[in-house]
């Protein structure tokens, strides 16, 4: 423990050496120009033009939702049949705002409307202190896995639902040092934030803790990634998180030091066969907490190992290459998911999913998807009680979706 | 059993650091094949990694430098790389 926080430290200076040299070089410039005043006026007024600019982007995702749910529990079973427009699991409206300043300074800020409430994805500014080397700072998308930072987008998913369990580590208050880099004739890429962390909820799941921890403990996250072809079409990513994990107010005494670690590792594959585009992307994470006793809700302790895998692998193909301007449009995409949150929890189950996808792209940043869900999962939860169906339940859902980047 | 288990941290880190080092180290120079790239085989390459390839059209001049920052910061681009492809789409961007 003593290592880790020894480490942390060496982070936190090491990015206030960077910071510190940059800052440096730019009053060395300033100073040189200290002694021609008007000529320095006239310099940046002219550096001035063109420099800053500010602009919008974002992205928006509708459509519609029928879903057919089976349940089977005690030799009973029941089916619930519902359908939705603008369903709130799949609805999203995020506009981008992007503000440069200059050739180094970066803001970005993406507020999101998700049908149910108001929210931020991100909200940061990056510094492009050298070639292969960014600071950022604020509030920001925690490097871990390839999906939550490059993939989830409506535009660019290419099914209509985001995987289970891709949503952490997500984002949170932190630093972060991140670039790419040549390697002959390979690339590589770092990226590793220091951040607030997360809290141990009273079932043992976890969730952030915004800008104000509980405890001073705090959390690294890193991803990195090596593209070992040439032509930068193969990805792969190894990814780490370890912290310290905040107590909720009014937390139960039973929780001792807790402690999370997360890794996984992921892969990204371009591939021409004639006019066929093949696109194969996948993440696997396993999440764990060290081992706690958790009190339900009758006041009695109970334990489980607390540990949740999850993954998915997806192959995407399209005739890209296609002469037909209709058939170049199209592309067909399977996902299969895999995830199992802790049995003898309030949340375990065992999780699977397999995803059918017809897409027509209007335009490179335009997308109608039409997705067909089949769901299987069966209740591994403690039993005294549980947030999920008992029993073994299948959910077949159809999705329409528009999806576009603005 | 603790000290096996900080001597254990420590050759991880130790480990971790030096890897990293030498990847640094290496990574200061990119093969003539590479250097020899254009932005537009730049542009074709990256791109579709994650999304379909933009059109050059889509934003001004202007708007494809800030573009270009926020997509290296998500791709983690290398500069080079960056620099061409918004040459390239500031280029045909008319």
């Amino acid at each position: 423990m003593k290592t880790f926080k020894t480490s942390l430290k060496f982070i936190a200076f090491s990015f206030l050496c960077f910071t510190g040299i940059t800052n440096t070089f730019a009053q060395d410039t300033l100073g040189n120009n200290a002694s021609n005043p008007v000529g320095n006026l006239t310099n940046r007024t002219e550096s001035k033009v063109g420099e800053s600019h500010f602009m919008i982007v974002g992205l928006t995702t509708f459509g519609f939702v029928q879903q057919v749910t089976t349940n089977t529990y005690g030799g009973i079973k029941t089916k619930d049949n519902t359908n939705s427009i603008t369903d709130a699991d799949r609805f999203e409206f995020s506009p981008m705002f992007l503000w440069r300043h200059g050739d180094n300074m970066l803001l970005e800020f993406e507020p999101s409307f998700d049908g149910t409430s108001l929210g931020v994805n991100w909200a940061d500014v990056s510094y492009f202190i050298a070639p292969g080397l960014i600071a950022r700072g604020g509030y920001l998308v925690l490097p871990f896995g390839i999906y939550n930072k490059r993939l989830a987008a409506g535009w660019i998913n290419k099914l209509a639902s985001d995987p289970i369990g891709m949503d952490l580590p997500g984002s949170d208050f932190g630093v972060e040092l991140e670039g790419g880099l040549p390697l002959g004739s390979m690339k590589w890429s770092y990226d590793v934030a220091l951040s607030n962390g997360f809290q141990l909820n009273h079932d043992g799941t976890i969730q952030g803790v915004g800008a104000t921890a509980i405890q001073n403990g705090k959390t690294v996250s890193g991803r990195v990634a090596l593209l070992p072809l040439c032509n930068s079409s193969l990805e792969i990513g190894l990814s780490g998180l370890y912290g310290s994990l905040a107590t909720p107010v009014g937390a139960i005494d039973s929780f001792k030091n807790p402690l999370v670690s997360m890794y996984a590792v992921d892969l990204d594959l371009i591939k021409y066969v004639g006019p066929l585009q093949f696109n194969i992307k996948g993440q696997y994470n396993i999440s764990s907490i060290s081992k706690q006793n958790y009190l339900d809700t009758g006041m009695n302790y109970y334990n489980f190992t607390n540990t949740t895998n999850a993954g998915f692998g997806q192959l995407s193909i399209r005739p890209a290459l296609s002469n037909n301007k209709y058939l170049k449009n199209l592309e067909f995409a399977y996902r299969y998911v895999t995830y199992t949150s802790p049995s003898g929890s309030t949340w375990g189950q065992n999780y699977t999913e397999s995803d059918f996808g017809i897409d027509y792209w209007l335009s490179w940043r335009t997308v109608v998807k039409c997705t067909y869900e089949n769901v299987n999962f069966n209740n591994t939860s403690a039993a005294f009680s549980s947030s999920l169906p008992l029993g073994t339940s299948t959910i077949n859902r159809f999705i329409i979706q528009f999806s576009t980047e603005f | 059993m603790k000290k096996y288990s900080i001597n254990k941290k420590i050759t991880i880190i130790t480990i971790c650091v030096i890897a990293f080092s030498g990847l640094f180290l290496f990574s200061c120079k990119e093969s003539q094949k590479v250097a020899a790239k254009g932005g537009t085989q730049l542009w074709a390459e990256n791109c579709q990694r994650c999304h379909n390839t933009p059109s050059p059209n889509t934003f001004s001049d202007e708007d494809w430098k800030t573009v270009g920052m926020h997509m290296q910061t998500r791709a983690l681009l290398t500069n080079t790389e960056r620099d061409k492809i918004v040459e390239f789409l500031q280029n045909i961007n008319h």
